[in-house]
């Protein structure tokens, strides 16, 4: 009897903490999005940083993206790329020394002045003063020798070699935004980012929100910010996000769980979006474990088709090569290798391949929403029928990240989200050294064709990346499309559409296929 | 397999206790009792109903339970399917009750396997007392202080996959609580008589326990070990939800559960039938354990 009290007794002060748990979320949230003066936003973790030239996750750039500006930033809805605190651009002939123009008037949020030596400051601290943390220092200012004041609204950046994406690289939200040199000298950008962008940073309460306010002194006078204050709030629970957006607590969640959207669509308050992603959802051989022929047999063995239409129930486009369609350098050309479950099931019994070490990550991604989990299993159901017997072992993202580099497996699962919208920034995944990038490990191949293949492909590679843009380059990636995919490096299977929600009162909402949002154009009825 | 041989000899012994160490008259009496008892029929029923699926189930499935027929994702209960299918074109009916098996077999092996551990631990800390008995009792105190589902998600973390390793980890969480009973019962039991005439007669101490003592405490167990195959079968369906528990493409109710939580306001019925299968083992264990305690305990009986 005594236990029977106490428990029940524990049982309600359990429930009432979880009750005032949730009170107390309920009080900070409501107030703050039923005004017309403010924009909430969900997104469904924490901002890392608030340094662009720092972190490497989108949820951290969903917020910088506000706060900062580069020298160029990309149209609306592609990767060209426009002028931004740039106005133009020489290059030279050689590729090497690209001069640009300033915009003049332009000044950071703390005051100070944008100008050439703010420039020369930003490209010195992503390159000769660059630290271990700086994630996209490299990618986007790896090929900068110098860069040279001109006068104060002009400014000579000379490269080493000539690098045909590197306009592309200056408009991305990771790296390339500017900085003000002051903050960055005697504040923290990261938990105080100071740009000149149509919103100023507020505050951030860690794991709650990111507060900004609109910026009156923007230098784009037609493009000020409409909606005064902006919240970027952080959701963890998929569900708990669309139930707030459906309460009205929040104007618009991202990364949307493909199971709930016939439900979202039913409901008449809000307003869903599907976007082509710029990514790929793949497959990758271990081309240290399995040779070529194996590999051509294990991808006849699966109907691409019909998974991903099955898997991602029309919010996925089978991938008919590695490159998403809008990327230049993109081939309809491409031949997969096709479905031929007879023919598989010859060759790998002829090889006496019966058991393959298949690991993979539980969590969906953004270019895999039904989870890594689940596309393996169904890849595990195909193979099972060609007399291929599957071990799995799932991890979660971090550490499988770490089992990926550690190598112990014959198929891995994996996908890469663009950045810049260069065929570059995709297809220098399977040449690339570092094993946490080339999970195919094409790099470490053993045998001497897919060695001699791999320095072919990396010669493609450099070829293609010195290649001034135009049909000819794009000819090159569509070569190397055709290359990987005779040899079965990866097997492509899907490019994810990007799901967003916002009530139906939020206007000019748009995502851009680099995962990222600009949210100065939205308004509020 | 070696797991299933000692679930055998252990239900041997324990069958054998009942009918021919004790006198006829107290088994019929207990099964009198339990007779009257409706709800503890219902669930003796749906056991043997289980048990029957369990082992005929593979052959009966209409449909091959791990063939993905991608076509036929996602449809509801019909004809065709009866529980429908599941998001990589499963039928759910099939993989429920080939997932019998395994959530019964985990069940009774878990359990068979901590009650040998437990039975032997509890027998030497209560017959030998003293230094040994604190030495196991704590190590049994310190297991006991730590959340068993936590427990049983670290050692299949740190085992891997796998219905076997379920099994350890399931069984060593509750060991102590077996281990328990049985040194409080043979605490009691030692100071009889009967046990103090076997000693002088030259028994060994092995023999005394396992032959004088453990018999005349059995009926506590029988009793904790049906109510222990309930929580083996949610443990095990709390681990299968956590990814934890079998190598797919094997089905598991917890399992099964845990790969489509998110489609639970779209597509409710993946969710039902394994969970209302979960629900229905449970409850058959629990009523029918229940109604063998009111049975094999005097005070209780009419």
């Amino acid at each position: 009897m005594k236990k029977k009290v106490f428990s029940a007794l524990l049982a309600s002060v359990m429930a009432v903490s979880c009750l005032a748990a949730c009170g107390g979320n309920d009080v900070s949230t409501t107030g703050a999005s039923s005004a017309k003066d403010t924009l909430v936003y969900a997104q469904g973790a924490d901002p890392r940083g608030l340094d662009p030239q720092i972190v490497d996750d989108g949820e951290s750039a969903k917020v910088t993206n506000q706060i900062y500006e580069g020298l160029l930033t990309y149209a609306e809805d592609s990767t060209e790329v426009k002028p931004c605190l740039a106005e133009s651009w020489e290059i030279s002939d050689d590729g090497l020394e690209y001069t640009f123009k300033l915009r003049q008037g332009v000044k950071f949020h703390d005051g100070t002045d944008f100008n050439a030596e703010a420039v020369k400051f930003n490209v010195e601290r992503n390159t000769i003063n660059k630290t271990e943390d700086m994630t996209y220092a490299d990618f986007v200012w790896g090929y900068v020798s110098k860069s040279e004041v001109v006068d104060d609204y002009t400014i000579k950046i000379t490269l080493k070699q000539p690098s045909t994406p590197f306009l592309a690289n200056l408009a991305m939200v990771f790296g390339a935004p500017m900085v003000s040199p002051k903050a960055a000298k005697d504040g923290d950008l990261m938990n105080n980012p100071v740009g000149t962008g149509p919103y100023k940073f507020v505050e951030w309460k860690k794991d709650q929100d990111v507060k900004l306010v609109a910026n009156d002194d923007y230098w784009d006078t037609e493009n000020k910010a409409k909606i005064k204050n902006v919240v970027i709030r952080t959701i963890k629970d998929a569900s708990t996000k669309i139930i707030d957006l459906q309460s009205g607590d929040v104007d618009i969640i991202d990364g949307i769980d493909t199971n709930q959207m016939e439900n979202l669509k039913k409901d008449s308050n809000i307003t869903v979006s599907q976007t082509p992603g710029m990514n790929i959802n793949y497959m990758a051989y271990n081309i240290e474990r399995l040779d070529k022929e194996t590999r051509i047999a294990l991808s006849q063995a699966i109907n691409v088709d019909e998974l991903v239409k099955t898997l991602y129930q029309g919010y996925a486009e089978k991938a008919t090569t590695v490159l998403p369609t809008f990327v230049p350098g993109y081939s309809a050309d491409v031949k997969q290798i096709s479905y031929d479950k007879d023919a598989a099931k010859a060759t790998l019994e002829k090889k006496g391949i019966k058991n393959l070490h298949v690991i993979t990550y539980t969590n969906p991604r953004p270019y895999n929403t039904a989870t890594g989990q689940t596309l393996t299993e169904a890849i595990q159901g195909y193979l099972s029928e060609v007399g291929v017997k599957c071990t799995i072992d799932s991890y979660d993202w971090t550490t499988y990240k770490d089992r990926t580099i550690a190598g112990d497996y014959d198929i891995c699962f994996y996908g890469w989200s663009g950045d810049n919208g260069d065929p570059d920034n995709f297809m220098n995944l399977m040449s690339d050294t570092n094993a946490g990038m080339n999970v195919a490990r094409f790099n470490l191949a053993k045998n001497k064709d897919d060695k001699a293949a791999y320095e072919e492909y990396s010669k493609m590679i450099s070829d293609a990346a010195k290649e001034p843009s135009g049909d000819s380059r794009n000819k090159m990636y569509a070569d190397m499309e055709q290359y990987v995919a005779d040899r079965a490096i990866w097997l492509p299977i899907s490019h994810q559409q990007d799901l967003t929600a916002c009530k139906s009162n939020v206007k000019n909402f748009t995502y851009h296929c680099t995962a990222t949002v600009k949210l100065y154009k939205v308004t509020k009825d | 397999m070696a797991k299933k041989k000692v679930l055998a000899a252990e239900g041997a012994d324990i069958q054998e206790a009942v009918v021919i160490e004790k006198p006829e008259s107290r088994f019929k009496a207990m099964w009198d009792t339990l007779k009257k008892n409706k709800a503890a029929l219902f669930g003796l029923f749906v056991i043997i109903i289980l048990v029957i699926i369990a082992i005929i189930g593979p052959y009966i499935t209409p449909y091959n339970p791990n063939k993905q027929i991608m076509n036929d994702a996602f449809q509801g209960p019909s004809a065709n399917h009866w529980f429908g299918t599941d998001n990589l074109g499963r039928d759910i009916f099939s993989r429920i009750i080939v997932g019998t098996r395994v959530s019964l077999f985990v069940g009774v092996a878990a359990v068979a396997f901590s009650l040998l551990i437990g039975t032997v631990l509890g027998s030497i800390a209560g017959y030998f007392g003293g230094k040994i008995d604190a030495v196991i009792m704590r190590i049994m105190d310190i297991m006991l202080s730590i959340p068993s589902i936590l427990l049983a998600i670290t050692l299949m973390a740190a085992l891997g996959k796998g219905i076997d390793k379920a099994i350890i980890a399931i069984g060593v969480v509750s060991i102590p609580e077996y281990a328990r009973i049985i040194r409080s019962s043979i605490l009691s039991t030692k100071e009889n008589d009967y046990v103090a005439a076997a000693k002088v007669l030259g028994n060994s101490d092995g023999r005394i326990i396992f032959h004088h003592i453990i018999p005349n405490v059995v009926s506590s167990i029988v009793v904790r070990a049906t109510l222990g195959i309930s929580t083996a079968i949610l443990d095990t369906a709390a681990l299968g939800f956590l990814g934890l528990g079998v190598q797919p493409p094997t089905a598991e109710w917890g399992d099964m559960l845990g790969r489509v939580r998110s489609m639970v306001l779209v597509h409710p019925y993946m969710l039902i039938f394994p969970g209302l299968a979960i629900t229905l083992a449970v409850l058959a264990f629990n009523l029918f354990g229940d109604g063998l305690r009111d049975a094999l305990d005097p005070k209780s009986r009419s």
